[in-house]
């Protein structure tokens, strides 16, 4: 998974160049992917791809890579409604409610999985039922990528945070994990967390929902914000630790990472994603620090922490439906990447495929074994139309929750404007596209 | 220069040039028809019902409307819209007539003048916008180094619509310097060697002479000036998409948001619908403005 960028919507479009290349002579069932996967993910994807294609000859996958975020799902939901969409796409599955109920994917038979050699009790329980909608499949799910917090082992040392085992110390409850970032900062003269906070950043919403979570109370029902002063407290405590400098506020994704990498900061809040760039770097030995990755600390009543899901999702395409063969070659390619999501593991996801999932070298990777215990706390977005990654809400939630961090806005003023700006979209009916 | 023509004449020619005329206008009408006015109805029409991205759904009347009347985000989106054509209609005119006196000026240098301030123009606005971006950098940026800042301008709430109108002023105003330069030239010589030999120098040439005449060339300048400010959509959608906190979203920003990210396309109709009233309103209103002023002078 990778972070909507600053550049161009242009640059989206010169992917699509790339649909354009011409087929071989064999005949070859091609099928045409759009994926929103860019930086490693998209670079394992693509390797995924060409392994595919070299390993057989009847299908061949052609895959573009558009801008992540709003834009792809724009032009995924325009372009698969009236019938111009690709034959395969992958999605976030918190977006499932919205495509599948809108018209936007097909739904995929127990027959056609099953010819492809899948079945549902292949995947992880909670990744196949945010696959379902309405008691149908509308995805293969691929993976799960959970909030995480990742520390620098060298700072936490000198903060007197580290066990004796070298590694952190348990953080229990509010009040510790803010002593924690506080210690850190006093301590190192650094800031003791690190987290994108700048307008636009999804990161505040992800670490607001987990912690609303984690006090059992919800967010959204019937068109109705149910979270009360919870809401505000709980991102007043987000806002509190940028106000007295345990956090720098206004960093961006590249600044807020490249801060933790660059050893500027003690933990950083970010998803399962980074995992990868950490790897890397410190294999080619230019981190100059050990770390270490925990699940989102227990702040309040339980552990939940914000995850999400990329899956594999057929397009409706009416008027040119797939036919059974394209769709056996699409399958072909899903249950390709199913078995080899090894590699994808390697990204920092935590693999939905169970015999990949469960087998022992999946179990002994590093640095995924130290966070693997997050998967039994994850929460989604809540479901709706509305709702999921880089979807209307989570868009109006990113522009009011950094305000307050900012001290642009009062927490209050940024629930306020959150409110009124998706009081609208929260009680209109789910659209049929 | 206005041409005057015999009432009874102009009937005559009308009548003979009826057809040529018409065969002229046809790939226009043609082109008008179908690309503009079908749309704009279809527009006017979605505004009226209650649609998706793709799907015309039920009629709802005036609903959509009677929402706008009431929805502060599109207040915000106006306001920003009107915020960012008064920091761009009068530098952008003004500037426009300064650059192309002194193209006028410099005869020696003239083409080379002309060129430079011309050039921004040529830019696609993907070009445009990443060299604005790049210079307005918050640590590596030239804007900053020159003034010894750390602002990030495209993040500051106060000064991002500002950066963002800088940027657009920069860009266009070359367009301007064109028309003011015509403007210029189609000075008769003579009135200058007059006013002259009456012993006006410098200013009150300006004053008394070039000012007055290009007087029209003012007013078309401000009235596109406004009608192009007022739509600004992609200097704000590429640089700011809007923030920081809405600061920048303007009224077409909100239009392609409901429409695009919310699937809302009713509602984003009756937002456009709105605006082209807005913008209909205020070019009559400065078209009025204008006319008085000229009357009340004349």
């Amino acid at each position: 998974m990778a972070r909507p960028g600053s550049g161009l919507a242009a640059a989206a479009l010169l992917g699509l160049l790339g649909t354009g290349l011409s087929t071989p002579a064999r005949a070859q069932m091609e099928v045409r992917m759009w994926t929103l996967l860019s930086g490693g993910d998209g670079a394992r994807m693509q390797a995924l791809v060409r392994d595919f294609n070299a390993s057989q000859r009847d299908v061949r996958v052609v895959s573009t890579t558009l801008k992540w975020g709003e834009p792809f799902y724009t032009k995924l939901i325009t372009a698969s409604v009236v019938g111009a969409g690709p034959d395969l796409a992958t999605v976030h599955l918190s977006r499932l409610v919205n495509l599948a109920g809108g018209g936007v994917l097909r739904p995929i038979s127990n027959a056609e999985l099953t010819a492809a050699g899948l079945q549902g009790g292949d995947y992880l329980a909670r990744q196949w039922q945010k696959s379902q909608y309405r008691g149908a499949a509308y995805a293969v799910p691929i993976d799960m990528h959970p909030l995480v917090l990742y520390y620098n082992k060298t700072l936490a040392a000198r903060a007197g945070l580290l066990g004796a085992d070298g590694t952190l110390a348990p953080i229990e409850g509010i009040a510790a994990l803010t002593d924690a970032f506080r210690a850190a900062n006093e301590r190192t003269g650094k800031p003791g967390l690190t987290m994108e906070s700048s307008q636009s950043s999804y990161a505040i919403w992800r670490l607001w929902t987990s912690m609303l979570a984690q006090q059992n109370v919800g967010i959204i029902k019937d068109g109705r914000f149910t979270y009360g002063a919870a809401g505000e407290a709980t991102l007043a405590g987000i806002a509190a630790w940028f106000r007295r400098g345990y956090a720098q506020v206004g960093l961006d994704y590249p600044a807020s990472t490249s801060q933790f990498l660059g050893g500027g900061a003690t933990f950083m809040l970010n998803g399962v994603w980074e995992v990868p760039e950490l790897v890397r770097a410190a294999k080619a030995g230019t981190l100059g620090f050990d770390y270490g990755i925990v699940p989102l600390p227990r702040m309040y009543a339980n552990a939940s922490a914000w995850a999400d899901s990329h899956g594999f999702a057929l397009p409706a395409n009416p008027g040119h439906e797939p036919s059974p063969q394209k769709v056996a070659a699409v399958l072909r390619f899903v249950a390709y990447v199913s078995r080899h999501s090894m590699g994808w593991a390697e990204g920092g996801h935590i693999p939905a495929y169970r015999p990949v999932a469960e087998s022992p070298e999946a179990k002994a990777l590093q640095p995924n074994a130290q966070y693997a215990a997050a998967a039994a706390n994850v929460i989604y977005d809540p479901d709706g139309w509305y709702t999921g990654a880089a979807g209307p809400l989570e868009a109006i939630a990113s522009k009011f929750m950094p305000a307050a961090l900012y001290g642009y806005m009062t927490p209050a003023q940024a629930m306020r404007r959150f409110e009124s700006e998706s009081a609208r979209l929260v009680r209109k009916p789910p659209p049929r596209y | 220069m206005e041409r005057t023509v015999l009432p009874l004449a102009a009937a005559v020619s009308a009548k003979r040039e009826g057809l040529p005329a018409l065969v002229l206008l046809g790939p226009f009408l043609l082109a008008f028809l179908l690309f503009f006015l079908v749309p704009a109805c279809e527009t006017f029409w979605l505004s009226l019902t209650d649609s998706s991205l793709t799907r015309t759904n039920a009629f709802v009347g005036l609903d959509n409307y009677a929402t706008l009347l009431r929805d502060a985000s599109f207040r915000d989106a106006l306001a920003n819209t009107f915020y960012f054509a008064l920091l761009t209609v009068i530098p952008l005119t003004a500037l426009g007539l300064l650059m192309a006196l002194l193209v006028n000026r410099f005869v020696r240098v003239q083409g080379w003048l002309q060129g430079v301030f011309f050039l921004p123009f040529v830019l696609p606005i993907s070009v445009m916008t990443l060299v604005a971006d790049w210079m307005l950098q918050p640590s590596s940026g030239i804007v900053n180094h020159l003034l010894g800042s750390q602002r990030p301008w495209l993040a500051d709430p106060d000064w991002a619509l500002p950066a963002v109108a800088i940027g657009t002023v920069w860009w266009t105003v070359g367009f301007n310097m064109l028309l003011f330069l015509a403007g210029l030239r189609n000075i008769p010589a003579e009135q200058y060697e007059a006013a002259a030999l009456d012993g006006a120098r410098g200013w009150s040439l300006f004053a008394h002479i070039t000012w007055p005449s290009l007087r029209p060339v003012t007013t078309t300048c401000l009235i596109l000036q406004m009608i192009a400010s007022l739509k600004v959509f992609g200097q704000t959608y590429i640089l700011t998409s809007g923030g920081p906190f809405n600061t920048t979203r303007v009224t077409l920003h909100y239009m392609y948001e409901t429409a695009f990210t919310q699937s809302d396309a009713g509602y984003a109709a009756a937002i456009a619908m709105a605006f082209v009233a807005v913008v209909l309103m205020l070019s009559l209103l400065q078209a009025w403005v204008v006319r008085w002023m000229a009357r009340r002078d004349a």
